[in-house]
């Protein structure tokens, strides 16, 4: 079954009198459910674009999108922002967790706007804290857990009301490479245990190695795509060496990490 | 870019900050010279404006009051807006800007502001002193016209006065910056708050304090007012502070584990960012609390007394004009004629005319005392004519049977004065000598209260009958009243009366409720222009320090919008969360200010044993009026701040 996919979508800055840019060019992209995709590019070459589009936080110039059936771009302002919280589940680089609330509200803040059962929440989120392993931290407040805590509590605020595609953008980018493993170790679980579909999009070749299968786009096109074999190691390898063909700037990133 | 410039950009960038400072700024410039235009107006110096007396020294007190308040307003949001500007200094340290030039820039800064608000609020003023002079003279004795003027000394005084205040006021704040080193300075927008501790006793001692002062204030009488006083105050000032500090946590964490509460949809992130808004405020809260209590407990009694002192007036007077005649026809204070032709021919519709006949008690005391010479006298009425004149004027009727008697009394507020025991009385009536029985008394008078008729004995049909065939003439009285539509403005008609009325009798007639209405009214009306200004001062300020707080802490609160925005809270729920936040931080220190206000108010009722909450009722109803007036507007621009915030940060 398809989640996610596009069309020709196509984004396009500045038209107006002046130069127009071509930030993304024609992305045909179809993911189905369950799976772990990665998006990589060199900065530069369209990725935030993407996901803004796809977090519909920003409409396409062309093309058309479908996330779970629907096309948001055609719903009223109200409806894609509960498009968002229903079928959506968002995990950030800077964790967008709020400081005025403890860890276990953060998590359950997407059931409570949609005004579920205070038993319902528990249970839900008993199940996730577990699977995630922050039970210890539920009652703590953000500066008191680490970097790869808050990471691994903005994962299960992203997915703890079962949306249909859980978009995650640099998501290790602001932690050590320990916490960077811990919390693409949970996601993996998650994807694999829940068959959650996740999306993530990065610079980040470790992070990447994740994946089961990684897109790479340059300059608003899609350039090419690998697939996972069974070693993990061995697809880090095949990453590197498609980032090398890809070419561009890379050099804001460890690559020491592996 | 030159130094100035950069001072100025400053000012524009945080131009949405700065605004409600310079708006209350301007508004006190503009106040402090509308009062110096007036007080230093080349015709009030001459004396030519002779009302001008009466208003005079209330506006120079005004004067000081508004420099002290402005100075303490300012210190405080200068040193404020330096708090929130730590980051930015330490930025332009870094880029190797000296203490000194920061000094400069931060007093170029404020020497710029204080012209706007200075240039502002004089410009304003003298547009708007010819109206203020308007009215004032029409407010004025003998509704003098004061021709419009912008004396020199005013401006100057004005212009030379907040601009000192302001440079002094930096100079104070400009020591505190600069101090600390470097890396502080940039990391102190970036500290995360702490969550709000509770001490469970501190909130405890908060409610019981509050509760302790309220219930005091409650048992106040007049013999324990001195001593109470102070105590109410000081218990109610403490309780307020550990309310804010400590209550609004502790009310708040309750709230939060009530999880069917709690769990509602926007309810838990309004109520769990509002822990830290009440706690992180708590002093302004506190300070503006007890300032809308002072304002509204301040305007609350004086709009009370007076009105108090007008129904006072009504009730001590039942008549626009009223006298007591001894014997029938004899007429030695006045003719009535007279009385209907001066009021007819001055156009006056008389709406009432009462003549009540009745005899003259003298002497009365308890039937068994010894002394004979009581100075208590009484005018003897029937009970049927005084049930009909008390039900005319709204008052208790009586029923006195068979000897029995009710006395009474001439005013409301004697109403548990009793100057003769109930019992068997005796009274002389001529030569005779009169036995009755006094079953009750109460207060009230259904004719103007002088002389022999300051108080009235209402006896049975029958027995007044009777005492009526055996008196004799020189004991008969008859009481006058008039009553005439429009009775407020009739001073003329009353004087010329009042020339007619024979000066050897002129005990025997009540002419002073319109005169003294109308003085009366005269004053509050003097009282209340003058002071309106002064409140509207205080809550403008008042209104502009929440708003300068809640824009002080807009930046945190975009990010965070931005981030609950892009999980999928949509725009009407930001809107219900932003609503419920700051209408609390608006509206919590003006109800609970009310209410403290309500008891004082109380307090004083009880005091001066009336029911005057509903004439409060009217002060405080303006008051949350205004200030809902202005958390829609502010509201409006803090929505639309965080809105376009939101965008630009997506973008």
């Amino acid at each position: 079954m398809q989640v996610l996919k596009t069309q020709g979508l196509s984004k396009v800055y500045g038209a107006k009198g002046g130069v127009a840019y071509h930030a993304l060019d024609q992305i045909d992209l179809s993911v189905d459910k369950g799976e772990f995709v990665g998006i990589m590019g060199p900065s530069g070459s369209g990725k935030t674009t993407l996901l803004n589009l796809l977090a519909t936080i920003d409409k396409p110039t062309s093309g058309t999108l479908e996330i779970g059936g629907t096309n948001p771009v055609s719903l009223s302002e109200r409806d894609i922002a509960l498009f968002r919280r229903r079928e959506l589940g968002f995990v950030f680089q800077d964790f967008n967790l709020l400081d005025t609330l403890p860890i276990k509200e953060n998590i359950i803040l997407p059931l409570v706007l949609e005004g579920a059962k205070p038993a319902v929440i528990e249970q839900k989120l008993r199940s996730i804290a577990e699977l995630l392993g922050i039970q210890g931290i539920l009652g703590k407040r953000t500066y008191e857990v680490s970097g790869g805590q808050k990471q691994r509590a903005a994962i299960a605020r992203a997915i703890i009301h079962e949306p249909s595609l859980l978009l995650a953008d640099e998501l290790t980018g602001n932690l050590d490479s320990k916490s960077a493993k811990d919390v693409m170790n949970a996601l993996q679980d998650l994807n694999e245990r829940l068959s959650a579909t996740v999306l993530l999009v990065t610079h980040d070749p470790f992070s990447a190695s994740y994946c089961k299968r990684v897109l790479f786009i340059k300059d608003g096109k899609l350039f090419s795509e690998i697939r996972r074999g069974v070693n993990r190691q061995a697809f880090f390898q095949q990453i590197l060496d498609a980032l090398s063909v890809l070419g561009g700037n890379f050099d804001d990133i460890p690559f020491a990490r592996a | 870019m030159t130094f100035r410039s950069l001072a100025l950009s400053n000012v524009r960038g945080n131009w949405r900050a700065y605004s409600a400072f310079i708006l209350s700024s301007v508004f006190s410039v503009l106040i402090f010279y509308l009062y110096a235009a007036f007080l230093l107006h080349p015709d009030v110096q001459s004396g030519e404006i002779k009302g001008a007396l009466q208003v005079k020294q209330g506006m120079l007190a005004c004067e000081f009051l508004i420099i002290i308040f402005s100075f303490f307003f300012v210190l405080y949001s200068n040193s404020a807006f330096m708090k929130t500007r730590k980051k930015e200094f330490g930025l332009f340290t870094l880029f190797g800007m000296t203490r000194g030039q920061i000094r400069k820039m931060v007093l170029y800064e404020s020497a710029f502001i204080a012209a706007v608000s200075i240039a502002a609020g004089i410009g304003l003023g003298m547009l708007f002193s010819k109206l203020f002079f308007l009215a004032l003279g029409a407010l004025l004795d003998g509704g003098e016209t004061i021709r419009f003027a912008a004396p020199p000394a005013a401006l100057w005084m004005t212009a030379a006065g907040f601009f000192a205040l302001f440079m002094i006021i930096t100079l104070l704040t400009l020591f505190r910056v600069g101090r600390s080193e470097i890396v502080e300075l940039l990391r102190e927008a970036r500290k995360p708050k702490p969550e709000p501790s509770l001490s469970v006793w501190a909130a405890v001692v908060g409610f019981l304090t509050l509760g302790g002062g309220y219930a005091l204030a409650m048992t106040m009488n007049a013999r324990s007012f001195l001593l109470l006083t102070l105590p109410v105050v000081g218990l109610t000032v403490v309780g307020t502070y550990f309310l804010y500090a400590q209550g609004s946590v502790a009310i708040l964490r309750l709230l939060m584990r009530r999880k069917r509460f709690y769990y509602d949809r926007t309810n838990m992130l309004s109520v769990s960012q509002l822990v830290y808004k009440m706690k992180d405020n708590a002093r302004l809260l506190f300070v503006i609390t007890v300032m809308s209590a002072v304002v509204l407990s301040a305007s609350g009694t004086v709009y009370v007394l007076q009105q108090l002192q007008k129904s006072q007036i009504l009730d001590h007077a039942p008549f626009a004009i009223g006298f007591v005649e001894r014997g029938e026809g004899a007429h030695q204070v006045i003719d009535p004629a007279e009385v209907t032709r001066i009021a007819r021919d001055d156009g006056l519709h008389i709406t009432r005319e009462q003549k009540l006949s009745g005899l003259l008690g003298e002497r009365i005391a308890k039937d068994d005392a010894a002394a004979i010479n009581s100075p208590l006298e009484a005018m003897i009425v029937s009970e049927s004519d005084y049930n009909r004149e008390a039900k005319l004027l709204g008052r208790k009727t009586a029923a006195p049977a068979g000897d029995e008697a009710v006395l009474i009394l001439p005013y409301q507020e004697m109403e548990s004065y009793r100057p003769i025991q109930n019992g068997a009385i005796r009274l002389a009536l001529g030569t005779d000598t009169v036995k009755l029985q006094l079953t009750d008394q109460y207060a009230g008078a259904v004719t103007s209260p002088v002389s022999f008729a300051t108080y009235v004995l209402v006896v049975d049909d029958a027995s007044f009958a009777q005492l009526s065939a055996s008196a004799p003439s020189g004991s008969r009285l008859v009481s006058y009243g008039y009553e005439w539509s429009n009775w407020e403005h009739s001073e003329d008609t009353v004087s010329k009366i009042e020339k007619e009325i024979d000066p050897a009798f002129k005990s025997q007639a009540q002419t002073y409720r319109v005169p003294s209405y109308v003085s009366t009214n005269q004053s509050i009306s003097l009282t209340l222009f003058i002071g309106l200004f002064i409140s509207l001062l205080f809550f403008i300020a008042m209104g502009s320090l929440i708003y300068f707080k809640l824009f002080t802490e807009l930046q945190d609160d975009q990010a965070q919008f931005k981030a609950l925005s892009r999980i999928g809270m949509t725009a009407a729920e930001i809107r219900r969360i932003v609503v419920t936040q700051v209408g609390l931080v608006f509206l919590i220190p003006c109800v609970v200010g009310s209410v403290h206000a309500l008891f004082a108010i109380q307090a004083l009722g009880n005091l001066l044993g009336s029911p005057i909450l509903k004439y409060a009722a009217v002060v405080f109803g303006i008051y949350l009026a205004m200030q809902a007036a202005y958390f829609a507007v502010t509201c409006a621009t803090y929505l639309r701040s965080i809105r376009s915030g939101g965008r630009t940060a997506t973008e």
